[in-house]
């Protein structure tokens, strides 16, 4: 068998391939590559097939009404500019945004982070490391968000069960100011966040080849190195799912932050709501709707043309 | 297996796990309160808001919607976000970026305004039916699946950019047609991410709040929505029972899973 | 239409009439309906249903079933539509949405007063039609065009009473006060009643307070910020933040304060010293499904003051209807906002000023609490 590089991100993945085939396989493809275009018009009709389903149920359901909405932000309460005008000198939205981003940026690192421990352990452990692992990644599940956010209230508040065991051990003399702010409106978005984190993550890492691993432990990579250099790359799609969904979740939380910052850490989704409803403003309210579009758009095509290669998957 | 996770991973892991199962310390005690409002027992234990969950109609009639309707759309999420995902995979278009863009739409607006679409949306279906529409089953489901696909989305990515691309061209060397390669190749070997799409976008529908707040009003009662509710005014007890009940349910069905594998393992 | 669907729709339709409900003329048109039935069989159920009920948005929670309970049930009993309560909560915004979208599924909203008189002046609330709905049952003053007052809440201090037992706080100023009270305090997220206390503290007199000096309201706010723990948005918060001990002092709704004084065994008291009194209200949205008269007839219904005694009993709400407060027994009138003994210890809000002026200060007010 010909020797490959232990760090070529390849895989013959689970198909049953086997060493024999490699050469097979090899042949096929410059046979594929050289048939020409008959062959990719089929694949091209099926294709569009395939994408036009949703695309089209898109448009119909969201994307007309959503255009309807956006377009309030220029024409409310007059033709115009205005509301953008607005929005790029009221310090209270900018102020909104930074935190926001702010806020998502420290979640996205700390749930993608805490997920992929949780991940590596669900995909890879003993089955008894599995199995606890999974009880505890689906039980929250079933603890409404609402719930969650009074349970946190009740573990973090002064009379809370957190800071009533800190003062009874003795390790502290007064309560810690635990609640009503930043620290837990990001414990409690991280903690919804998690588990949603590892599915994309045990996703990438089931597919990982273990020869290839293997291989690399053969020629003598330590755990450690074999795990930075070999394994955690491969799951490079997995964490880029994962980023995103976090990030983009947290942009839309409202009710969990508005009750655990003491009212005081304001996010851009309740700031939209402010503006939709408590005191409705349509024009500024879609105005910041679609500025929150626009500028996450931005991010996710800069995220997406970084990750592309990765996954769009690799042609060897 | 090589590579089992190590003593720091398996540390890391633990704290984590501890974390996520941390409310339990809240919620446990709190379903058991004889107040009428979330607090911890302070002394005495009551019973009374699982009995509610049983006398009173409404949460269980809620609990089966959503159930009902958590299904429903995440089936058909999944299968809309899988075929889209192997189409761009598959022919890779010139504008695949801003197709997945526009596709991930409705999970970068701000809740509130894919909310406030969908209600005009809804609003006027009804216009045609009013069983269809604003306040229904089918409409809630409707506006879930715009809500959840998004994301299947990108879980259906993920699972494809695991997939080596050089079996695919050798099933198509091999004079695979399209849909044959779909079905037999490409489909096989992202089995589990599919499946992961498919329980992303169920508990999503199961936990989604924001948009079914306004696509319903006096007739479609999702469970977050009964919660909801109360949010204002009192929140009932009776949610942190319910959490309860579930989670006593999951355990059971976890434990027994695993000692029917044990069975079949010795 | 099917046998005994139109037998019950007879049924009702009778039931209607004798009770004056209908006049012969319209029973005898709706009766050649039922039964000659058959096309208005295929209209959808939607609208068949909407004949019969009425929907009123509220604030959830305990309040559902005390609306159906009180309003609802008898309302049902007497004309035969059906009330059905939903609990989303009836923002500005979202009854803008309701109107806007041609067609309404919301009949009744328990809204802000001053909510409707905006909504109102834009053309989406119904005027009140007070030949059907009786002003004498109301309070002086607080009868308005597109609202009718049905109950009345304030914003009172409540403070922790084991902390404070000696010398209990006494008015606006004692709240602010941290020195002589210390501790932290909660302030309503939304602004409403805050700038009159930060005011009052300051040393206006509640006859001066109105139009408000909004600027020397937030300087207050903003120096005091940071003896605030949090600004709670709903009553649960508020209920949470006085019973985990977060705040010594809150500014609470009075519904809320009752409840914590009866459920915390008096740990947590309240004063109705410089309260804000705030008025609630019913409207009827424009092009409402159950029709315009069905909602003004159920307002009628809410002035009866037995109707309006169980919901004090139920929820703590001071009734709109001056003759109920007798009814109250004397041991419960210390929860009644609107009883002459607690009234005159308190402060209006004044409706038309807000209906001006809410926005721009709910603005300026989230800022200063969220830098």
């Amino acid at each position: 068998m010909r020797s490959r590089r232990p760090t070529a991100v390849s895989s013959f993945a689970s198909v049953g391939a086997t060493e024999g085939d490699a050469d097979r396989i090899a042949a096929a493809e410059r046979a594929a590559r050289s048939r020409g275009a008959s062959q990719s018009d089929n694949a091209f009709v099926t294709g569009v097939c395939l994408m036009t389903p949703l695309l089209a149920f898109l448009v119909f359901v969201y994307a007309v009404p959503f255009i309807g909405v956006a377009a309030w932000s220029v024409t409310l309460p007059k033709p115009g500019l205005g509301q953008y005008e607005r929005l790029v000198t009221d310090p209270l939205v900018f102020s909104v945004f930074l935190r926001t981003f702010r806020i998502c940026l420290i979640v996205t690192v700390l749930s993608v982070v805490a997920a992929y421990a949780i991940a590596y352990v669900w995909v890879r452990g003993t089955r008894l490391e599995r199995r606890l692992v999974e009880f505890c990644i689906l039980i929250p599940f079933w603890i409404s968000i609402l719930t969650r956010t009074f349970g946190w209230l009740a573990l973090l508040s002064n009379r809370g069960l957190i800071n009533t065991w800190l003062q009874a051990a003795g390790l502290i003399a007064g309560p810690l100011p635990l609640a009503y702010n930043e620290f837990s409106v990001i414990l409690g978005i991280t903690h919804v966040l998690v588990p949603f984190a590892v599915f994309p993550l045990a996703s990438s890492m089931r597919s990982v080849d273990e020869r290839v691993l293997l291989a690399a432990r053969g020629l003598g990579a330590s755990r450690l190195r074999t795990f930075w250099t070999v394994f955690a790359p491969m799951t490079a799609s997995g964490v880029v799912g994962a980023a995103l969904i976090v990030f983009v979740f947290t942009l839309g939380f409202f009710v969990t932050p508005a009750i655990l910052g003491g009212g005081r850490s304001i996010m851009a989704a309740e700031l939209v709501w402010l503006r939709m409803f408590q005191s409705p403003d349509w024009g500024l309210g879609a105005a910041i709707s679609v500025a929150l579009v626009v500028l996450v758009g931005a991010l996710m095509a800069a995220l997406f043309r970084l990750a592309r290669p990765a996954l769009m998957g690799s042609s060897g | 297996m090589i590579q089992r996770p190590g003593r720091m991973a398996l540390l890391l892991a633990g704290l984590v796990s501890a974390f996520l199962l941390a409310p339990l310390l809240a919620v446990v005690p709190i379903s058991f309160t004889p107040a009428r409002f979330l607090t911890m027992p302070n002394g005495h234990l009551s019973l009374i808001h699982y009995r509610e969950l049983i006398d009173d109609p409404d949460w269980a009639r809620s609990i089966l919607l959503s159930l009902r309707i958590g299904v429903v759309s995440s089936a058909i999420a999944t299968v809309l976000a899988l075929a889209f995902s192997l189409g761009v995979w598959m022919i890779q278009p010139r504008f695949a970026a801003l197709m997945v863009g526009f596709v991930l739409l409705p999970m970068i607006a701000p809740p509130i305004v894919s909310a406030m679409t969908l209600y005009f949306f809804l609003t006027s279906l009804s216009g045609v039916s009013g069983a269809i529409g604003y306040d229904t089953w089918f409409g809630v489901t409707i506006a879930h699946v715009v809500m959840i696909t998004p994301f299947a989305v990108v879980m259906t990515l993920v699972a494809l950019a695991q997939v080596d691309r050089r079996i695919d061209l050798a099933a198509r060397g091999l004079g695979a047609s399209a849909l044959q390669r779909v079905f037999k190749v490409i489909l096989p070997n992202i089995r589990f991410g599919v499946m992961m799409a498919a329980l992303m976008a169920f508990f999503l529908s199961w936990e989604e709040i924001g948009v079914t707040l306004f696509v319903t009003s006096v007739n479609a009662i999702t469970l977050p929505r009964l919660m909801w509710m109360g949010v204002h005014d009192n929140i009932d007890p009776a949610v942190a029972a319910i959490s309860v009940v579930l989670i006593v349910v999951t355990t059971l069905a976890l434990t027994g899973r695993m000692l029917l594998q044990r069975e079949e393992a010795a | 239409m099917n046998d005994a669907f139109e037998r019950d729709c007879l049924e009702i339709l009778a039931e209607k009439a004798r009770r004056g409900g209908l006049s012969r003329r319209q029973f005898a048109q709706r009766a050649a309906i039922a039964l000659g039935g058959a096309p208005f069989a295929l209209r959808s159920t939607r609208a068949r249903a909407a004949d019969k009920q009425l929907v009123l948005v509220n604030w959830g929670g305990d309040a559902i079933k005390a609306y159906d309970q009180a309003y609802g049930q008898p309302f049902f009993k007497e004309t035969g539509v059906a009330v059905r309560e939903d609990g989303t909560g009836p923002t500005e915004g979202a009854i803008a949405a309701q109107f806007k979208s041609g067609k309404p599924t919301w009949d009744l909203v328990d809204a802000d007063p001053f909510s409707a008189i905006t909504l109102g002046k834009q053309g989406m609330i119904e005027p009140i039609d007070y030949t059907v709905v009786d002003k004498s049952k109301m309070r002086p003053g607080f009868g308005w065009d597109y609202a009718a007052s049905t109950y009345f809440f304030s914003y009172v201090i409540a403070y922790d009473a084991q902390k404070f037992a000696s010398d209990p706080p006494k008015g606006m100023a004692d709240f602010f006060d941290v020195a002589k009270y210390p501790g932290k305090r909660s302030l309503y997220k939304w602004g409403a009643g805050m700038w009159e206390a930060a005011l009052l503290a300051d040393g206006v007199a509640p006859e001066k307070l109105y139009p408000l000096d909004l600027k020397r309201a937030h300087d207050k706010i903003a120096a005091f910020k940071a003896n605030v723990v949090s600004y709670w948005g709903g009553g649960a918060a508020s209920q949470q933040v006085m019973l985990s001990g977060d705040a010594s002092m809150a500014l609470i709704w009075s519904t809320r304060a009752s409840i914590l004084d009866h459920d915390s065994n008096g740990q947590i008291k309240f004063i109705w010293d410089q309260g804000l009194i705030s008025p609630g209200a019913l409207a009827v949205i424009k092009n409402n499904p159950g029709g315009k008269d069905a909602a003004m007839k159920f307002i009628a219904s809410t002035s009866d003051p037995q109707r309006q005694l169980i919901m004090f009993n139920l929820l703590g709400q001071g009734p709109a209807n001056p003759a109920a407060d007798a009814l109250i027994p004397p041991d419960q009138r210390k929860y009644n906002p609107v009883d002459p003994a607690n009234f005159s210890k308190q402060v209006a809000l004044d409706m038309p000023w807000y209906s001006e002026n809410y926005s721009a200060a709910l603005d300026a007010y989230t800022k200063i609490i969220s830098a």
